[in-house]
């Protein structure tokens, strides 16, 4: 199998095109048959994989919102009981935080970090087929627990004590740990991978002032997914021994502590927050550009927002816990820093509006969505100024003013712009254009129905309405309320329906799309729609910002690299000067078993202790297999 | 499909482990308060619509923990501890006066028992002595059930029954075994 390095017939240097590509698809391929599926590590296929999972899980917590408001529309409704209610709220939070909003935003920069960067794969490809498996098993662990009326009921931030032993009774709130569990190792995984793409595999001449806006902003987000995630980890772990075996993390009697519950909880939630709405906030400074036809507006201070917002948000966790009971000073100090929290959510704002300002608009969908966006999550930040006071936020603490809130900044904040990028990648992701028409319809019905269903919760909550309560008495004055928001949230899933018929149907017989139907700026639009399993044939070189605007006919490229074995650049960090080519892994079908082995060890230490001895033997075993030294080209230095 | 294998395993126990009965028809209850006792009121059947139920006071993760609630807000604790007994007797070191079977504790805290058991059955609905029953079964478990209560929020003095700590603190004391009332553990 070892060749001589240089073999001077395997570089991509003075070879014709269709004999580059040729070489190049047979080293990339992926073989076709449930196999060659299984063993896959093509960023483009498991980010694929990751976008749809995530919008199925989108559509069944869809289902559990419409359930909720049925309940809802009227007082002493008996559709659903108490306990089945608080199983709803709780998976609908649940999973739409940690199987939708989280993943969906890592699994479209799984997509298209790599493409915007100019590489060929994702960093440790290996391992992000694993997170995959390992995302899917969780997300199967929770709803098969929930159709076993096993789902759990104790909120999605599940506080102790109601989520501790003395008050969980059975096996519910440990499906709810272990699912964190899950999502927890597979959001670590892809937030390492894109750490080390953006970090060491831009295309060469990509400079920390010429990353796009989206990779930035994965970039930070990344970071605060290896920062925040582990206090869960802790915390979710920390449950399941108090539960399983009886240690006392949390058993005031023994010297455990209950608010350690909600501070570990919120140094991580609030992260998370933001986890959510950065990759966001960069799909939207990326997508302005090529609809408002010019630069977007104030570069520098946009990715110092996204960096700043980072930062921040590791000082804000306290604002949830303004009703615990906390120092006086305490409270003082989060109301300040989470105030702070605007001046870059409104830099970014400014920017979008200057950009938008001065622009020659295309009012094509994803604008609509943009422009959607930035309206309902204004609205959103201005309520959260509003919570952030301490003396407010004591009246309506735990009120469907709360509920208000939190859904105009995550659906007005991270779904729009989500559905924005989603009709804006389509033709990247695959090949196909969605309808413009149906575009706008699920537009306009998605943004009338979510301000009408979302907009009147702040009323219900200034009315005293309480969240989490599966119904309530004729004679409180929220019936009237509860009946328009149940009717309006019919537009919003109509608009979603519609939404996805035109995702569907695009794929199938959309318009075939060009390789870059919105003339945009970025890297991902220079290959072709889809782009070839190697991404590129030539690895590109930049010389600017908005390298398709700027070099239009003839975009540099570098050569030298081997047709014949999996290979990428890697170049510096801050100057993107090229340093080596490095192998990429190839197609392995061990990840997967790698992720069986860990799913059987995880839902199996649920039910006995003994589970963490005897489940890791099987994970050793796959680990070995993973990594076991075959002495094939890969392993080259 | 990892996730979907294992779920379907514990899908058979799972759906009657946690499902939530917050309330009992009135027919049932009445119905599940017809035990048919032994003559010496040790031992017996209960009624047909506890298996119909499927043993829901046994391998209920709510009812079990319920039940443990029970047993501190009825005082249970006063005479009988955490189940190593006091002025009554123990439930952990593997010896019941009255035999393990659930209609012998069922009848028990219904009726009462000599030397100083009181009757429950006019404090307690049918459901909550049924609760209590499986609870107090469970202290002296062998062998841990998963349906089973964990810790609760207090000074620990024992394992959790979750843990079957009847299985580390098993006594057989100075009394002899005997054949009448019931059978050995």
């Amino acid at each position: 199998m070892n060749r001589p390095v240089a073999a001077p017939d395997t570089r991509d240097i003075d070879i014709e095109r269709t004999r580059l590509t040729d070489a190049l698809a047979e080293t990339w391929k992926t073989p076709s048959g449930i196999w060659g599926a299984l063993a896959t590590v093509d960023h483009k296929i498991i980010g694929r994989r990751y976008i749809f999972t995530a919008f199925v899980f989108l559509a069944l917590g869809g289902v559990l919102a419409a359930l909720m408001r049925i309940q809802l529309a009227q007082p002493e409704a008996r559709l659903l009981g108490p306990d089945r209610y608080n199983q709803i709220f709780t998976m609908h939070g649940a999973n739409m935080m940690f199987l939708f909003a989280v993943p969906v935003m890592e699994a479209v920069a799984v997509y298209l970090v790599p493409l915007m960067v100019g590489t060929r794969n994702i960093a440790f490809p290996r391992l992000n087929a694993f997170s995959y498996w390992i995302y899917l098993a969780g997300g199967t662990l929770l709803w098969t627990a929930f159709a076993l009326d096993m789902g759990p009921d104790v909120g999605w931030f599940a506080y102790v004590p109601l989520s501790g032993p003395q008050y969980g009774a059975g096996k519910r709130a440990d499906i709810w740990a272990q699912m964190i569990t899950f999502t927890e190792i597979s959001a670590l995984a892809v937030a390492v991978e894109l750490v080390v793409t953006i970090f060491k595999q831009r295309a060469p001449g990509m400079t920390l002032d010429r990353i796009p806006v989206f990779v930035w902003a994965m970039l930070v987000t990344s970071f605060l997914v290896i920062m925040a995630m582990p206090a869960i980890v802790l915390e979710s772990t920390s449950l399941i021994l108090d539960r399983l075996v009886g240690t006392h993390f949390f058993n005031p009697a023994e010297g455990g502590d209950v608010l350690l519950w909600q501070h570990l909880f919120w140094f991580f939630g609030h992260p998370e927050v933001y986890i959510i709405f950065l990759p966001a906030a960069g799909m939207v400074s990326t997508m302005i550009e090529p609809f408002a036809r010019r630069p977007a507006f104030g570069y520098l201070g946009l990715v110092m927002a996204l960096i700043a917002t980072g930062i921040l948000a590791f000082g804000l966790w306290v604002h949830h816990m303004f009703v615990a009971g906390l120092p006086r000073l305490g409270d003082s100090f989060f109301t300040a820093s989470s105030m702070a929290i605007a001046i870059p959510a409104g830099i970014q704002v400014f920017c979008w509006l200057a950009t938008l300002w001065d622009g020659r608009l295309v009012f094509k969908t994803p604008l609509l969505f943009i422009i959607g966006f930035i309206v309902t999550f204004v609205i959103g930040g201005l309520t959260g100024v509003m919570v952030a006071s301490v003396p407010f936020d004591t009246q309506v603490h735990d009120t469907y003013f709360v509920v208000a809130h939190f859904h105009y900044v995550l659906i007005g904040g991270a779904v729009f712009p989500l559905l924005a990028a989603i009709h804006y990648w389509f033709p990247k992701l695959t090949g196909r254009m969605m309808s413009e028409a149906l575009g706008q319809w699920s537009f306009w019905l998605i943004f009338v129905g979510f301000n009408a269903t979302f907009f009147p919760m702040h009323i219900l909550g200034l009315e005293g309405m309480p969240r989490r309560v599966y119904t309530y008495q004729p004679d409180l004055p929220w019936h009237g309320l509860n009946l328009f928001i149940s009717l309006s949230a019919v537009i919003l899933i109509a608009g979603f329906l519609l939404f996805f018929i035109n995702a569907i149907r695009s794929a199938r017989v959309g318009e075939v799309a060009l390789d870059n139907p919105w003339d945009a700026p970025t890297l991902e639009w220079a290959t072709t729609s889809p782009p070839p399993s190697y991404n590129f044939a030539m690895i590109p070189v930049v010389g600017s910002l908005h390298p398709l605007w700027d070099d239009r006919d003839s975009l540099a490229v570098a050569n030298g690299l081997r047709t014949d074995r999996r290979e990428l650049v890697v170049t510096t960090l801050a100057a993107a000067e090229p340093q080596a080519r490095e192998a990429s892994p190839r197609n392995s079908i061990w990840p997967l078993w790698a992720a069986i082995a860990t799913a059987i060890m995880l839902i199996w230490s649920i039910f006995s202790p003994w589970a963490v001895v005897w489940g890791s033997v099987p994970v050793a075993v796959a680990l070995i297999g993973w990594f076991w030294p075959k002495g094939a080209p890969e392993d080259e230095s | 499909m990892a996730g979907v294998l294992l779920g379907l395993a514990a899908a058979l126990a799972g759906c009657q482990r946690e499902e939530r009965q917050l309330r009992l028809d009135p027919p049932i209850a009445d119905a599940l308060d017809k035990i048919a006792l032994m003559p010496n009121r040790i031992g017996g059947a209960p009624p047909d619509v506890y298996f119909v139920l499927g043993r829901p006071y046994e391998v209920n993760a709510y009812n079990l923990s319920q039940g443990k609630r029970l047993y501190a807000w009825f005082g249970c604790k006063s005479c009988h501890g955490d189940g190593r007994g006091g002025s009554g007797p123990g439930f952990l070191d593997g010896w019941w006066s009255y035999g393990p079977e659930m209609v012998s504790i069922f009848a028990s805290i219904r009726d009462g028992r000599p030397h100083g058991m009181p009757a429950f059955g006019g404090k307690m609905t049918t459901d909550q002595i049924w609760q209590l029953a499986g609870y107090v079964q469970t202290i002296g478990s062998y062998e841990g059930k998963t349906a089973a209560p964990s810790r609760n929020d207090e000074k620990q003095t024992r394992p959790a029954e979750n843990r079957a700590p009847a299985k580390l603190l098993f006594d057989e004391g100075p009394s002899p075994v005997h054949p009448d009332q019931g059978p050995t553990p």
